[in-house]
C-alpha cells in the first residue's frame, strides 16, 4: 500500500476500500492544518541508489517531531521511480527532478508545495537528465538538462548541446528549450541573469538573460565551472578545478581566484554559504585504498586569502550539506551505503551537534520551506 | 499416454523411485533400459526434489526457464524487465547460490557465477527437476540454496520418428518458431540409436501499445533468441552408452532500441558440448563450454567483450555391494576442468586456472531406510575451497498398497567458489576473498495416498535452516568492492500438495504450494549495520504461493496457473519495497489430427487480471497479453 501501486482487480477493490476508510478517519480527526501538511519545515532530497530508481523526499516538520518518509508516494500512491536530482519551489509549486536509469523515463514532477499532490509531470522529450532548477521570475523556472546521455567510455556521454528547459508554471508545460553547453549543470540567479555551470568539459560559465530566455556571451573561468552562491558583497562564486573564482556579476570580470586546500588528494565539493553569507562551508573528501570515502567539513570566510584544509570544522563526511538561512543550523546528510537509510545530522552554527534524524537512501540536498 | 506422463503426480516423486527406476524388459535382446538418474538426486537422501512434469513443460515450451519455475516452484526471481536479466534466489539465498546443471554439468556463467534464466528456453532440454537445499557434496560449487537440473533423455522404449514444428504468435508482435526431429531406432540385437535435432528462434518485439501502466513506465526492449540442440545416443547389448549433447544458445537483448544514443545491447552466446560414455559402473564425461557476453551502449560496433572457455572432464566409478536387506552403492569420482577467460575488466591478459574435485558418494538402501553420506574436496588455482560433507536419511514410516509416508532429514555443508569477477575484476574484485561457508539442515515428511484408481493425494512438508558465513557481496559501503562480510541465515518452510481425480473421460488436478523464506543478515560489521541486522534480504519475498488446477476431457485441457509473491524489499534496512502481487495465466489446449499430423493448439492468456507489478528497475511489467501456439507432430512412434 505504501510504496508502489500494483493491484489485481481484487486487490484494487480492497485498496480502494481501505482508502475510503482512511480518508474517513482523516476527515474525522483533523482540521485545516492537514490541508497544508508540508507547508513549512525541511525537505530532504534522497537521491536513492541509481539503478534502483528509488530516490525519495523526506519531510522534517518544523517542530522537530518525527520525519515523514517518501512523502510523494504517501500522497500520490506511486513512487517517483528515479534518482531524485533536486527540488525547488516556485509560486506555491514544487518541482522534483527525477532521473531514471532508462533514457526517456526521466521527468519533473510538479506538485502542490503545501500538500505534495501531483499537479503535472513533465516527461521526455521535454525533460531528459534534469540536473538543476531555479526560479527566475513569477511562474517561471529554468531546469538544466543534459539531454540523452551516451556512452561514457566512448567520450560521447554529454550531448552537445545540452539545454535549459523553460517551465511555465501557469500551464505546467515546457515552453522553450534554450540550447546550452554540454553537461549543463548548476543554475544560479543573480539579478536578471542566470549563471549556468557545466560538467561536460567546457571552460566558460554560461549566462542567460531571463527576460529574453537567450544565451549571452559566457565568462571564461576554467575547467567545468559551476556557480556556487552570491555572497554578502553581491559577488558570484564559481567553483572550477580546485579553485573558487569570484566573479563580478555586473561587469563579468574575474576578481579573485582562491585555491581550496593544499592537499591534492582531497577533493572539495558541496560549497554552501552561511546564513549571513560571510562564510563558506564545504566538504573535503578522499578515497582510501579500499575505495572507502572519507572526509570532513571545512569553513572559511569570503574575505580569506587562503583556505587550508588542515583543521576540519566538523569531523564528519557528508553526502549532502546545506545551511538553514533562518536559523543558521547546519544540515549534513550521511550515507552509510546506497542500500540503507541515511541520516540527517543537525549542528549549531558553532559546529555543536544538535540531533540526528533518520532519512532515506543517500540524503544529498535540503530544501528549507 | 497422458497417464504415463504422470500429469501432476510426478511432482513429488523423490529420489526413492528414481533409484528403483528399473523398468521391466519386453521382447528385446538389448538389456533393460536403466534409468540411471542423475547423481545429485540419487545421493541426496533426505532432500526434497521436485520434478516438473512433462505436461507442464509442454505448456511452457515456448517460454523461458524463468516462466516455468515461477509458476511451479517457490524460487524467487529478480527480473530486470521483459526478456532482461533474470536471476534466481533459492530458499532466500543470492543469485550466486543456485547451481544450474545441464546433463550434470554446471552451466552457470563462471564470470558471474549465475545463470540468466531469461536466456534459457524450456525447449532446450527434455526434463527438468529442482533439488532443494545445499548439495555441494554431490554437485560442487554454487549448490547452496538449491540446484536446477536440466536433462536430455531419449525415450529408448518408444522407437520411432517424430518431426515436430511449433509456432507461437503472441501479443506485442512476439513470435517463436521451433522445428525439430527426434528418433529412436528399434532395439536391434546389438545396438540402439537415438537422437534429437532441434532449432528454435524467438523474435520478441515487445511492441506495447502503452508507454506506462499505472503511472509506471514500461521499458522498451527487443529480444532475439536462437538456439540449436543436437543429441545423439548409441547403446549396445552390454548396456554401454555413448552420447553427444550439443546446445548452442544465442540471446540478443536490446533495451531502449529506438534511441541510437542510449540503446543497450547485451548479447549472450553459449556453446555447450558434452560427450558421455556410460556403463552400469562407469561414467566418463568430456565437455567444452564457451560463454560469451558482449555489451555495448549506443554504438554497437565495439562492444565490451567477455569470453570464458571451460574444458571439463569427469570420471565416476560406481560399486554396488549387496547387504542383507538391501544394497550399498558407492560412487567415487574426480573432475578436472580448465578455465580460460578473457574479460575487458580483468586486464589485457587472459586468466587461466584449473579446478579439480574429488568426491565419494555413498548410498545405503534398506527395506525402509535410505541413507546417503557424501564427501567432496574441490581444488582451485590460487584458492582453497573447504571440504564438503553431507549426510541424509529417509525412513518409510508407512507403506501400504494405497499409501506411503516418508520422513526425511539431511545435514550438508556447502561452499561457493567465488566468481571470476569477484576475484579478478581489476578495480573492485578481491583476490583474497575467502570461501563462503554454508551449513544446511532440513527435515521433511512426504505422504502419498491413493485409495482407489480415481483419486490420489500427495503432500510434502519441509523445514530448513541454511546458515551461510563469510557471505561475500559487493559492498556498497566500499564503492561496491567485494568482501566476505556477512552472515546470512535463511530459514523457512515449504509445503506443497497435489490432488488428482480421474474418471475414464475426465481428468482433473490441483497443485498447491506455499513457501516461507525468512532470510536475514546477522552480523554487525560496522556502526550502521545495526539498521540491517535481522532484516529480510533484498528481493526475497517472505511468502510465496503457487496454485494451479486443470481439467481435461479427451485431448482438451483447461489449465489455470497462479503465483502470489509477498513484497520484495529493495533496501537492506527494508524501508523500501516492491509490492507483492498475484499473477494468473489461463491455458486452453486441444488437439486435432489431420492425417498423420497431430496438431496441438494452445491458447494462452497471461496476466489475466492485468495486474500492475514492477521489476527491480521499478518499471511496470506488461499487462494482460495473449498467445496462440501450434505444435504439429508427425509421429511414427509406437505408443
Amino acid at each position: 500500500m505504501k510504496k508502489t501501486k500494483t493491484a489485481s482487480s481484487v486487490q484494487l477493490k480492497l485498496a480502494l476500500g481501505l482508502l475510503v476508510i482512511l480518508n474517513g478517519s482523516c476527515t474525522n480527526n483533523s482540521d485545516d492544518p492537514a490541508a497544508v501538511p508540508y507547508g513549512s519545515g525541511v525537505l530532504v532530497v534522497n537521491s536513492g541508489n541509481f539503478t534502483d530508481n528509488n530516490g525519495t523526499i523526506t519531510y522534517l516538520p518544523p517542530s522537530g517531531a518525527t520525519a515523514s518518509y517518501d512523502i510523494f508516494n504517501q500522497v500520490n500512491q506511486r513512487s517517483l521511480t528515479g534518482g531524485v536530482q533536486g527540488y525547488t519551489e516556485a509560486d506555491g509549486k514544487g518541482l522534483i527532478l527525477v532521473d531514471n536509469t532508462t533514457a526517456r523515463q526521466d521527468k519533473v514532477e510538479i506538485v502542490d508545495a503545501n500538500t505534495f499532490k501531483s499537479l503535472a509531470t513533465l516527461k521526455s522529450p521535454e525533460i531528459e537528465n534534469p540536473r538543476s532548477a531555479v526560479r527566475v521570475s513569477a511562474n517561471k523556472v529554468y531546469v538544466s538538462c543534459w539531454d540523452v546521455s551516451g556512452d561514457y567510455s566512448n567520450g560521447t556521454f554529454y550531448k552537445d548541446p545540452g539545454y535549459i528547459a523553460v517551465v511555465d508554471l501557469t500551464t505546467n508545460t515546457v515552453t522553450k528549450k534554450i540550447p546550452a553547453v554540454k553537461g549543463v549543470e548548476t543554475l544560479i540567479l543573480a539579478g536578471s541573469e542566470v549563471f549556468a555551470g557545466s560538467t561536460g568539459g567546457v571552460t566558460q560559465l554560461s549566462v542567460i538573460d531571463i527576460t529574453t530566455d537567450q544565451l549571452k556571451s559566457g565568462i571564461e573561468i576554467g575547467a567545468n565551472p559551476n556557480p556556487v552562491a552570491v555572497d554578502a558583497n553581491g559577488k558570484l562564486w564559481v567553483y572550477s578545478a580546485g579553485e573558487l573564482v569570484r566573479v563580478n556579476t555586473q561587469n563579468k570580470v574575474v576578481e579573485n581566484r582562491l585555491k581550496i586546500g593544499t592537499d591534492k588528494s582531497k577533493s572539495p565539493s558541496k560549497f554552501r554559504l552561511s546564513a549571513d553569507k560571510q562564510y563558506f562551508y564545504f566538504v573535503g573528501s578522499y578515497y582510501d585504498a579500499n575505495y572507502k570515502e572519507f572526509g570532513d567539513l571545512y569553513r572559511f570566510s569570503v574575505n580569506d586569502t587562503s583556505v587550508p584544509t588542515t583543521t576540519p570544522f566538523i569531523k564528519r563526511l557528508f553526502s549532502g550539506l546545506d545551511i538553514d538561512t533562518k536559523t543558521g543550523i547546519i544540515y549534513g546528510g550521511v550515507t552509510p551505503s546506497y542500500k540503507q537509510a541515511g541520516y540527517v545530522l543537525r549542528y549549531q552554527s558553532s559546529g555543536t551537534l544538535i540531533d540526528s534524524v533518520k532519512a532515506e537512501i543517500a540524503p544529498s540536498a535540503f530544501y528549507f520551506k | 499416454m497422458r497417464f504415463r506422463d504422470g500429469v501432476f503426480l510426478s511432482l513429488l516423486v523423490g529420489s526413492f523411485s528414481v533409484a528403483n527406476g528399473q523398468t521391466s524388459g519386453t521382447d528385446q535382446t538389448l538389456p533393460t533400459v536403466t534409468i540411471r538418474g542423475s547423481t545429485p538426486e540419487r545421493f541426496s537422501a533426505g532432500q526434497k526434489t521436485q520434478r516438473i512434469d512433462s505436461v507442464t513443460l509442454e505448456q511452457f515450451r515456448f517460454q523461458n526457464l524463468t516462466d516455468v519455475l515461477t509458476y511451479t516452484t517457490p524460487i524467487a526471481f529478480k527480473i530486470y524487465g521483459t526478456g532482461q536479466l533474470a536471476t534466481a534466489s533459492f530458499r532466500g539465498t543470492s543469485s550466486n547460490h543456485t547451481a544450474v546443471l545441464w546433463n550434470g554439468i554446471n552451466i552457470n556463467q563462471p564470470t558471474l557465477g549465475q545463470t540468466d534464466f531469461s536466456t534459457l528456453p524450456v525447449a532446450g532440454f527434455d526434463q527438468l527437476a529442482v533439488q532443494y537445499g545445499s548439495s555441494a557434496s554431490c554437485v560442487g560449487s554454487d549448490a547452496v540454496g538449491g540446484s536446477i537440473l536440466l536433462m536430455s533423455n531419449p525415450k529408448w522404449k518408444q522407437p520411432g520418428f517424430l518431426i515436430s514444428a511449433g509456432q507461437k504468435v503472441a501479443s506485442f508482435r512476439n513470435y517463436t518458431t521451433q522445428v525439430g526431429a527426434k528418433f529412436v531406432s528399434p532395439a536391434g540385437k546389438n545396438s540402439q540409436i537415438a537422437g534429437k535435432t532441434f532449432f528454435y528462434t524467438t523474435d520478441a518485439h515487445n511492441d506495447y501499445p502503452y508507454r506506462e501502466r499505472g503511472n509506471y513506465f514500461v521499458e522498451q526492449s527487443i529480444t532475439k533468441q536462437k538456439g540449436f540442440i543436437q543429441d545423439l545416443y548409441i547403446r549396445n547389448r552390454k548396456n554401454q552408452q555413448l552420447s553427444v549433447n550439443i546446445w548452442l544458445t544465442d540471446n540478443d537483448l536490446t533495451v531502449t532500441p529506438f534511441d541510437t544514443t542510449v540503446r543497450e545491447r547485451t548479447r549472450s552466446q553459449s556453446y555447450r558440448f558434452l560427450t558421455t560414455y556410460e556403463t552400469n559402473k562407469l561414467t566418463l564425461r568430456l565437455g567444452w563450454i564457451r560463454d560469451i557476453i558482449d555489451y555495448a551502449r549506443g554504438n554497437f560496433t565495439n562492444p565490451s567483450h567477455s569470453e570464458t572457455d571451460r574444458l571439463i572432464s569427469r570420471i565416476e566409478r560406481e560399486f554396488t555391494i549387496p547387504v542383507k536387506t538391501g544394497r550399498i552403492s558407492l560412487r567415487v569420482g574426480g573432475e578436472w576442468s580448465h578455465y580460460r577467460t578473457r574479460v575487458d575488466g580483468y586486464g589485457d591478459q587472459p586468466i587461466q586456472e584449473n579446478r579439480a574435485d574429488l568426491f565419494a558418494l555413498a548410498r545405503l538402501e534398506l527395506s525402509r531406510w535410505l541413507f546417503s553420506a557424501n564427501l567432496r574436496q574441490a581444488f582451485v588455482t590460487r584458492y582453497d575451497p573447504p571440504i564438503t560433507p553431507s549426510v541424509g536419511a529417509e525412513y518409510l514410516i508407512i507403506k501400504t498398497a494405497q499409501s506411503s509416508l516418508t520422513a526425511k532429514g539431511s545435514i550438508a555443508r556447502s561452499y561457493r567458489v567465488p566468481t571470476l569477477n569477484e576475484r579478478y575484476w581489476k578495480v573492485l574484485g578481491n583476490p583474497d576473498i575467502r570461501p563462503e561457508n554454508g551449513f544446511n539442515l532440513e527435515a521433511g515428511i512426504a505422504e502419498q495416498w491413493r485409495p482407489n484408481e480415481r483419486f490420489s493425494l500427495s503432500t510434502e512438508t519441509t523445514v530448513f535452516r541454511n546458515r551461510i558465513d563469510d557471505w561475500s557481496y559487493w559492498n556498497p559501503d566500499y564503492g561496491y568492492r567485494v568482501e566476505n562480510l556477512q552472515l546470512v541465515v535463511s530459514r523457512g518452510l515449504e509445503w506443497n500438495g497435489s490432488l488428482n481425480y480421474m474418471t475414464p473421460r475426465w481428468q482433473s488436478g490441483l497443485t498447491l504450494g506455499y513457501a516461507l523464506n525468512r532470510s536475514s543478515q546477522e552480523r554487525v560489521y560496522n556502526v550502521y549495520a545495526q539498521d540491517i541486522i535481522g532484516k529480510q534480504l533484498v528481493y526475497v519475498p517472505k511468502h510465496t504461493g503457487r496454485f494451479s488446477a486443470y481439467v481435461a476431457h479427451g485431448k482438451n485441457r483447461l489449465t489455470i496457473q497462479n503465483q502470489v509473491n509477498s513484497r520484495q524489499y529493495i533496501t537492506f534496512d527494508n524501508i523500501q519495497f516492491l509490492r507483492g502481487y498475484l499473477l494468473t495465466n489461463v491455458l486452453l489446449e486441444t488437439e486435432v489430427k489431420l492425417g498423420p499430423v497431430e496438431t496441438r493448439i494452445q491458447g494462452q492468456i497471461n496476466n489475466l487480471f492485468d495486474t500492475v507489478y514492477l521489476n527491480v528497475k521499478r518499471n511496470a511489467m506488461p499487462g494482460r497479453h495473449f498467445s496462440i501456439q501450434l505444435i504439429c507432430n508427425l509421429n511414427t512412434t509406437k505408443q
